[in-house]
């Protein structure tokens, strides 16, 4: 990575370049390294320590993690789409969008399971989800806790839907509606999993 | 004009009310998805509200009406969002998905999230303010007894000594002690290893059963990591040799050597 950023010239032949390098290792150390509840940065944090050239930075640095099967993505803060950051809508972002790290392509049933996830837990996410989306944002728990008792077990179907919530994958309000969670809204591409399931044959 | 409401205006003025509050309260179903925004007439609802306007002579009455109103307007963005769902590509029919969730296998589930998964990349560290959270967390848990009543598991079994007969049962310990049973192999190794002072180590592990030469081969495992017995490669083949003077310790250079016993290669005698 050094390598790779440092790259095009020595430390004393190009100063700009060695100072751009730092620039780019300190946004992903403020990308990846999580600082509070939530991982990534906010677009405030990322202009205030990297400077009035962030955006460049950001930019720079995502077409850096592309080789490695990463992108850096740009998380709106309410009811607004997941945007990519190479789609070049950069620009005119406000200050309390965050910025994250996720992978550029997707994980086979084996490296899912090596991270730490099982294929059954992923399967009741599918479920949760789509059910959620096919509501249009809004489902009510027991109707989701049903759905996921057929196929995972009712004792289960409890334990997961706790975690999907403490995960951030689903939101839970006070009348005991699910909506889709942050981590949905970052990670998972909504019109993929629906046009998967759509294509699906049952 | 409440002084001055005649009989059959009174009679209005309740069921106005009736129908004012029977129509927010099927709009806050509508708000938590319980109905379909479309099982609501606006333009009936509207009317009803016109049609009671007149009678309303207090704060409280134009109150309703007003938030019937407010009412009114949620469930007319929610069938706004409703038309352009319907035509995006997110669009399917929740009964056709239900079917589909119970015909997919779990495993087919779990692929097709994978498809559209791309989870965050971070590094995660234990902070303070994590661990204050698990301290909530843990703080607000419902006691075991509490979640066995939400599952309805009915009454839990109360703790039982288990004896040996029991743990012989569930296959969790051998009547024979442990010690014993290494003995008792090291004597079977010694004599089949005889003057030739070794024996070929698939031949002496294999058992009655797949389950007896596992058995025997964790037991042998044993014996040589103790220093009990050697084993050596010649050519192919693995020799075992038992040691007259154990030491009862791992010898010096002893590297860790794992063994697959496949069914294929294991035949009962």
């Amino acid at each position: 990575m050094k390598t790779v950023m440092a790259g095009q010239a020595t430390e004393e032949s190009k100063p700009e370049t060695r100072f751009y390098s730092d620039k780019l290792k300190h946004a992903i150390h403020l990308l990846l390294f999580r600082r509070g509840k939530m991982p990534g940065a906010k677009e405030w944090e990322l202009k205030a320590r990297l400077g009035k050239n962030y955006k460049e930075i950001i930019k720079q640095l995502d077409t850096l993690l592309g080789e490695f099967d990463l992108e850096v993505k740009r998380v709106e803060p309410e009811r607004s789409p997941t945007r990519q950051v190479s789609e070049g809508t950069i620009a005119g972002a406000e200050d309390d969008a965050r910025y994250l790290v996720t992978l550029k392509g997707t994980l086979t049933p084996k490296e899912a399971r090596l991270s730490g996830w099982r294929i059954d837990n992923l399967a009741a996410l599918t479920i949760a989800i789509a059910y959620v989306v096919t509501k249009q944002g809004k489902a009510p728990r027991e109707e989701v806790e049903k759905l996921l008792a057929d196929k995972v077990g009712r004792w289960k179907t409890l334990t997961l839907l706790d975690t999907f919530v403490r995960n951030g994958y689903l939101k839970e309000d006070e009348a005991g509606s699910f909506t889709l969670g942050w981590r949905t809204k970052s990670e998972v591409n909504l019109r993929d999993l629906m046009t998967l399931l759509s294509e699906t044959g049952g | 004009m409440a002084q001055s409401a005649t009989k059959p205006e009174r009679v209005r003025l309740t069921a106005g009310r009736k129908e004012l509050r029977e129509l927010v309260q099927t709009c806050e179903a509508i708000r938590d998805r319980k109905f379909n925004p479309f099982f609501l007439d606006i333009g009936l609802a509207v009317e009803t509200l016109r049609k009671y306007f007149p009678f309303w002579d207090n704060l409280d009455d134009n109150c309703l009406d007003a938030e019937t109103i407010n009412r009114l307007a949620e469930v007319l963005g929610l069938q706004k969002s409703q038309l352009r769902y319907l035509s995006s590509a997110l669009y399917t029919n929740p009964e056709m998905l239900e079917k589909k969730f119970r015909a997919l296998s779990i495993r087919r589930l779990g692929e097709i999230f994978l498809g559209s998964w791309h989870p965050i990349v971070e590094r995660e560290q234990l902070t303070v303010d994590g661990i204050q959270e698990g301290l909530r967390y843990w703080g607000q848990m419902l006691s075991y007894e509490e979640r066995r009543k939400r599952l309805a598991l009915g009454r839990p079994v109360q703790p039982a000594v288990a004896d040996l007969d029991l743990l012989a049962k569930s296959g969790i310990l051998t009547r024979e002690e442990f010690a014993k049973n290494l003995e008792k192999l090291w004597e079977e190794l010694r004599t089949r290893a005889g003057e030739r002072r070794s024996v070929d180590y698939w031949s002496f592990i294999r058992g009655g059963s797949y389950q007896d030469t596992v058995r025997r081969a964790y037991y042998v495992s044993f014996l040589l990591t103790y220093g009990f017995a050697r084993m050596l490669r010649e050519g192919k083949s693995l020799k075992l040799s038992s040691i007259d003077t154990p030491t009862g310790r791992t010898g010096a250079g002893a590297v860790s050597y794992p063994i697959a016993i496949l069914r294929k290669n294991v035949n009962p005698t």
